[in-house]
């Protein structure tokens, strides 16, 4: 038995949230060759098919590139504060791949460590994730090889699998239930169990590679194409770095938080002029060995959800998998 | 008092300290009345007003923008207002792709004699704003959707024999050059992305083929690279001409770097429509020989079409595009020619453009970037390759290639023996707009 809602239906029920204000993001045609997560217009905008998975990820929905933390107004010596946004919309994420849902709860763990977020943690709370299960993959995917698939369930609120002309409906958390109750039918169809990239790595493999071979030559040999940009990181569904920042003038002015990447160099530049990551190998050694060490150590979870968009949008081709096929086979 | 809704214009002028300045000293001790509306800026010389400081003008609530310096021939360090000059004609053409209104922002030379020029041109200018109204339209989206650009053309696809035969020619090239030592590094395609042969019996490796679309010349500034010793480059006729200005711009030394020139017929990508060299001309090994290149222009006709829009559509279109920019900056760190030490996008003592993803951070990056091309740039287009938002960069590098070949008749990276576009003027400069 399951439940199955028609594509048409599933239509009609996103024009209804957002009818009632609520915002609903998916994947959008946002130009030929180009599919990118952002908020419908209209519930026809939304994709479903003709695409691997969206170029960006959905963190942006949870922790935006540029969030206003406070804006201050100084006069005298009397310093004011007000806060950023008042009210939030409930948002709802539609025709999320389950390697960006995925995500959603290993950056749980970084905003609510040692400090409760509240930026981070209101929207994620206004957040539900309707996941659609994927039916393809391409040869940037690896969610098997960091214990994932093509069907996995970690973060989603609904997991949607394609039947053709219906959604089978699957609801994993009370949010879910909330959104689908009642708009759904029984049914004798399932949805088969779909086959995931082929496994490229395993993970502890990796583990012991960057734990040992920290002074090896390998970084700064196999990342001479790094050209130490920020499109890997900032299309990552966990990458979660940032950067405060203050924007204004000497009266009037924003406290804002902005993405930033260790790919940089101004990463960890010091005020003296010292870089302690002064190569592109130290930057590129650092990103894996935060996502299969120094995570997982901390949280008992990797940092990376397979999803390959660092390879996708690495201009030169590169990216995780690149730098970690090697490392399975030197390690 | 006059009613209070009623627009009072602000305005912006950035002036020399030499001649303007002192024009506007004269005509307030020689008692001309002018609105008080202008806020005067003083700066050591046009010369060295950053073009970004209009646009800072605007965005802190301006509604007209003022530019004065010394007339031609006047200027105290004998050559700024000519550079300006040189400058603004081109700045002028990114802003009016951008879809800024040029209206409100004005260029004059006015002298230190001339008291009663400034009041002139301060009443006309208070007055011509007063009437435009209030400048709204900044960075705004108004809902406009233009109509679909012609899409970019699906060229012929190159005869795949004839590179699989410069492929071999070009292994065997690279095998030579590192067996007899003349290069240490070839930086070279791969089949997964560059790849940096380093012993002859690595050349396998070496590809050329469809994909071989990025310039390999921005490896040339790194220093992750530049410590592996003498080079080879393989590059294109695009990725050559950006090795004519860096050569020129002192950045690679033509003495120790090998250059193996691919003759190409296109990469069947949309930046191979606007390419015009297809056969490398300065190379020290050439292989092969490039087909007559195709004549296509449809990468030309998206920036037509965009022109054919009111500027405050234009503008509308690009804060649409800008609004998907997350600054990752990959458009800076694939260009050969972006190779300053520190970027100003990463100075922060003070921040000169907001690192912020905002419409005012993105219009200052991409104004930044572009200009800091401007007649530099040689559409080679691996900016607009690299976005992974798919903003059209080219369009912004187009039109100053395009300002600088009807303006100047200066195509970059074509001639090695020209003068570089900035950093030289000419007395015969047009300047229709500037009073």
């Amino acid at each position: 038995m399951s439940d199955i809602l028609t594509k048409a239906g599933l239509r009609e029920l996103a024009k209804e949230w957002i009818a009632e204000g609520k915002v609903v993001a998916g994947p959008v045609q946002t130009k030929p060759g180009l599919v990118l997560y952002a908020p419908l217009a209209s519930a026809d905008d939304i994709v479903w098919e003709g695409f691997v998975r969206p170029a960006n990820s959905v963190k942006e929905f949870v922790f935006p590139r540029h969030e206003l933390l406070c804006r201050y107004h100084l006069e005298g010596n009397r310093v004011e504060l007000t806060n950023g946004e008042a009210e939030l919309a409930a948002q709802i994420l539609l025709g999320v791949r389950p390697c960006d849902a995925a995500a959603l709860p290993i950056l749980d763990h970084v905003f609510n460590w040692d400090y409760r977020d509240e930026a981070y943690n209101r929207r994620r709370e206004a957040t539900t994730v309707v996941t659609l299960a994927c039916s393809s993959h391409d040869e940037s995917c690896f969610c098997t090889s960091v214990g994932l698939g093509p069907q996995a369930e970690r973060g989603s609120d609904v997991m949607l699998f394609d039947l053709g002309e219906e959604f089978e409906v699957r609801c994993l958390t009370d949010k879910g239930r909330a959104l689908f109750a009642g708009k759904t039918q029984a049914s004798e169809r399932t949805a088969p169990l779909s086959k995931g990239p082929k496994p490229r790595f395993t993970p502890e493999h990796i583990k012991q590679f960057v734990d040992e071979q920290f002074a090896s030559p390998f970084w700064q040999d196999e990342t001479l194409a790094c050209l130490g940009c920020g499109a890997c990181a900032y299309n990552c569904p966990t990458c979660h770095c940032f950067d405060i920042v203050d924007e204004g003038n000497s009266q009037n002015g924003e406290r804002v938080r902005n993405w930033d990447s260790c790919q940089f160099v101004q990463f960890t530049l010091h005020a003296s002029g010292h870089n302690p990551r002064p190569e592109q190998g130290s930057r590129q050694r650092q990103r894996v060995l935060h996502k299969f060490s120094i995570y997982p150590d901390k949280f008992g979870e990797i940092l990376c959800t397979g999803c390959g968009n660092c390879t996708r949008n690495c201009p030169e081709g590169q990216g995780l998998l690149t730098l970690l096929t090697e490392i399975e086979h030197a390690g | 008092m006059s009613q209070a809704n009623q627009f009072e214009p602000k305005i912006i002028a950035y002036v020399c300290n030499w001649c303007t300045y002192l024009g506007a000293d004269l005509a307030g001790t020689t008692r001309l009345e002018y609105p008080a509306n202008v806020r005067i800026i003083r700066l050591p010389c046009t010369g060295r007003i950053d073009f970004n400081l209009l646009i800072k003008a605007f965005e802190i609530g301006a509604d007209a923008v003022l530019v004065s310096g010394c007339h031609p021939g006047d200027c105290h360090y004998s050559a700024g207002n000519y550079h300006a000059r040189r400058r603004w004609i081109l700045f002028r053409d990114l802003l009016d792709t951008l879809g800024f209104d040029l209206r409100r922002i004005y260029f004059t030379w006015i002298s230190a004699a001339e008291g009663r020029k400034w009041q002139e041109e301060i009443i006309r200018i208070t007055e011509e704003t007063r009437k435009l109204g209030p400048y709204r339209e900044l960075y705004q989206k108004n809902g406009f959707r233009p109509p679909a650009f012609p899409l970019p053309p699906k060229l012929p696809a190159p005869d795949n024999s004839r590179m699989t035969a410069n492929e071999q020619r070009l292994r065997e090239t690279c095998t030579r050059l590192l067996t007899e030592g003349t290069v240490h590094v070839v930086i070279g395609y791969g089949a997964g992305g560059p790849v940096f042969i380093r012993r002859a019996e690595d050349v396998g490796k070496l590809v050329w083929n469809t994909d071989c679309q990025a310039n390999l010349a921005t490896y040339l500034k790194r220093k992750e690279i530049r410590r592996l010793g003498k080079a080879a480059v393989v590059v294109k006729g695009c990725d050559e001409r950006g090795l004519v200005i860096l050569e020129k711009e002192s950045q690679v030394d033509r003495q120790t770097l090998r250059v193996i020139g691919m003759a190409c017929d296109g990469m069947g990508q949309p930046k191979c429509d606007t390419c015009e060299v297809h056969q490398p001309r300065f190379a020290d090994e050439f292989i092969g020989e490039a087909a007559a290149p195709t004549p296509a222009t449809q990468h030309a006709a998206a920036l037509d079409a965009l022109m054919q829009m009111s500027p405050a559509e234009r503008m509308s279109w690009w804060a649409q595009e800008f609004e998907r920019c997350v600054k990752c900056y990959a458009c800076r760190q694939v260009c050969p020619l972006c190779y300053c030490e520190r970027c100003i996008a990463d100075k922060n003592r003070p921040v000169a453009i907001d690192t912020s993803a905002t419409p005012k951070g993105n219009f200052a990056w991409h104004i930044t970037r572009a200009f800091h091309l401007a007649g530099r740039c040689v559409g080679c287009g691996e900016c607009a390759r690299a976005c992974p938002a798919g903003i059209p960069l080219g369009l912004l590098n187009l039109t100053l290639a395009r300002a600088a070949e009807k303006h100047f008749g200066y195509q970059a990276g074509m001639d090695p023996k020209v003068e570089p576009l900035i950093g030289s003027y000419a007395l015969t400069d047009k300047e229709d707009f500037i009073r």
